[in-house]
């Protein structure tokens, strides 16, 4: 068994000719974690129990000759802030250190449907806050590729754990960037779902109207068998749709560049990875197109705005009353409010919810929040604009590779930028799927670059259909 | 820009109590940060909607039936720091 190069397609071809269970997979998973993870850090905590069970359901399915899901037995890193009933569900926050989760979340339940195998949690910044997995309140993640550098983040421990080989693949949840800046910083592939394609039902809310869970894998075959998966109308999550995947012919979609996105500031290892990606595409025969989006540079400001206003509305629920409480000793429920709060939230959900709620308060609402609100319009009918003349956009994923771990912490602003190519498609709702220049193995001490599809609104089948065509290439 | 007391009120409002050394900090990034937002005057937005969010412009409509409740009861007690029998409980909210 060639663990590290397992994917979800090889594993499926591995189970039907007998060549192994899934039980002697997951125990080889946990083997590879129990030595590798120390040096990376991807794991908070591990569900062997809950891995054995369906592993142990998986062979049983296949041994009884029943129907045998795409997932069944393949084994997956879940971010910590998705509920998996019984186990640990911290979204890296002290806050929620000695929570257990009371139910599973929509995307869980649906995996388990197919016995997929939870390996265990996966670190991240606290409640998905940040773009380096530095804010998690227990420890970094690093990049498998170089580890005296940052994994990514908000999901780096998921990103980490599939470059790693630590699992097949995994879920994260990408708010502004989250799943696609460390799905290209450590080498793989990762999905930003449109908005209301998959559940938000289980995952520790981030902002309502942003986050959207997605899958992190090492190829785009697999991402898309992942999405498959997961997504759906759930009676628990309002905005979610069921709806049939375009069927475009592949190879007569038009990609538009958008010049606002190539502009001074990018490392020239990631414009020179994007050119790449962009001549292997020419090859394949599809065309592109010089596009504009004009409101491309306000962007980090609407979304550092109405971001941090939907956190501090979220985290209003950390009270310190319904889910842990830590500090002992307290005269009256203020005082829990206000200590268990100062003890359980870092200094970057601090800084946001304070924002958050500055941008909210009276005298301030019309200047920040409200004029946010109507630049984000602005920004979805760029994109609604474009995407008249062309089917698919390409950019760049972040502006530079994997960067030093401490080197953005002081701060905080340029940490923000390198958000600055995945933010957009979360104000806009549409789907966009980061995915590696050429394949980066680790050990190569070469530093991953990404590039970026984004496309019209339930079009996910687009972006899945071009990146197949190029890693096969 | 953003004053120490401006953060003080805002950490009242938030209920998260911050040291003298916090404050201090606080008001330097979020000063910074503000700073920022300040390119967003530059755009005209007089005639345009605000955007709340949301790929779907339509209403999530369920039948008009009981509606059952998903997390087990006991769960949810379950997970409750501090109870007394199936009941949450929390200390006086006068001392």
């Amino acid at each position: 068994m060639d663990i590290k190069n397992l994917t979800i397609k090889s594993l499926a071809d591995g189970f039907k000719a007998k060549e192994f269970s899934a039980l002697e997979v997951a125990q080889e998973f946990f083997k590879e974690i129990d030595v590798h993870d120390k040096e990376i850090g991807a794991y908070l905590s591990l569900t062997k129990d809950e891995a054995f069970l369906e592993a142990g359901r998986a062979d049983a399915v296949r041994a009884e000759g029943g129907e045998v899901l795409p997932l069944a037995g393949v084994p997956l890193a879940i971010k910590d802030n998705m509920l998996v009933k019984g186990y640990p569900a911290t979204a890296a926050s002290h806050m929620l250190e000695h929570y257990t989760a009371a139910y599973d979340a929509t995307v869980i339940t649906k995996l388990k449907t197919e016995h997929a195998v939870f390996l265990g949690k996966t670190n991240l910044d606290e409640f998905a806050m940040g773009s380096s997995t530095e804010n998690s309140a227990f420890h970094v993640t690093k990049n498998p590729h170089d580890t005296s550098r940052v994994a990514g983040g908000s999901s780096g421990g998921s990103a980490a754990a599939v470059a790693a080989g630590l699992a097949v693949a995994g879920l994260g949840s990408d708010t502004g960037g989250s799943i696609r800046q460390p799905a290209a910083l450590c080498g793989v592939v990762g999905m930003k779902p449109t908005y209301g394609a998959v559940s938000r039902f289980g995952l520790i809310a981030m902002a309502s109207s942003l986050d959207q869970i997605g899958p992190f894998t090492k190829t785009v075959e697999d991402a898309r068998i992942l999405f498959n998966a997961i997504r759906g109308k759930d009676v628990h999550d309002a905005t979610t749709t069921n709806f049939n995947d375009a069927k475009s012919d592949i190879k007569k979609l038009t990609i538009g560049i958008p010049k606002e996105y190539f502009v001074e500031g990018i490392d020239p290892a990631v414009a020179k990875g994007v050119d790449e990606a962009v001549q292997k595409l020419k090859k394949l025969g599809f065309s592109f197109k010089e596009i504009s989006l004009p409101h491309t540079k306000y962007a980090l400001s609407v979304y550092y705005i109405i971001m941090p206003a939907e956190v501090s509305t979220n985290l209003a629920r950390f009270d310190g009353i319904r889910y842990a409480r830590d500090v002992k000793d307290v005269k009256n429920l203020k005082e829990v409010y206000i200590k268990n709060r100062a003890h359980g939230f870092g200094p970057e959900t601090r800084r946001r919810v304070l924002l958050g709620t500055f941008v909210l308060s009276s005298g301030y609402y019309d200047a920040y929040y409200a004029k946010a609100q109507k630049v984000r319009r602005l920004i979805k009918e760029d994109f609604d604009n474009a995407f008249k003349e062309v089917d698919v956009i390409l950019s760049p994923v972040t502006p530079t590779p994997a960067f030093k771990i401490g080197e953005k912490t002081a701060d905080p602003l340029s940490m923000y930028l390198s958000d600055i190519f995945t933010i957009p498609a979360n104000l806009a709702g549409i789907p966009a799927i980061s995915i590696p220049v050429k394949k980066y193995t680790v050990g190569s001490g070469e530093l991953p670059i990404g590039f970026q599809l984004m496309g019209k609104h339930f079009h996910e089948a687009d972006l899945f259909g071009i990146g197949e065509l190029y890693e096969k290439e | 820009m953003i004053s120490k007391s401006e953060v003080k009120h805002l950490a009242e409002l938030v209920r998260i109590e911050l040291t003298d050394d916090e404050e201090e900090h606080l008001a330097h990034d979020l000063g910074k940060i503000l700073d920022h937002f300040a390119e967003l005057k530059e755009v005209d937005t007089e005639s345009v909607a605000p955007l709340t969010g949301g790929a779907l412009v339509m209403n999530a409509l369920r039948d008009d039936a009981e509606a059952s409740g998903r997390v087990e009861n006991d769960a949810a007690v379950e997970s409750f720091p501090d109870k007394a029998g199936n009941l949450l409980k929390v200390p006086p909210v006068f001392s």
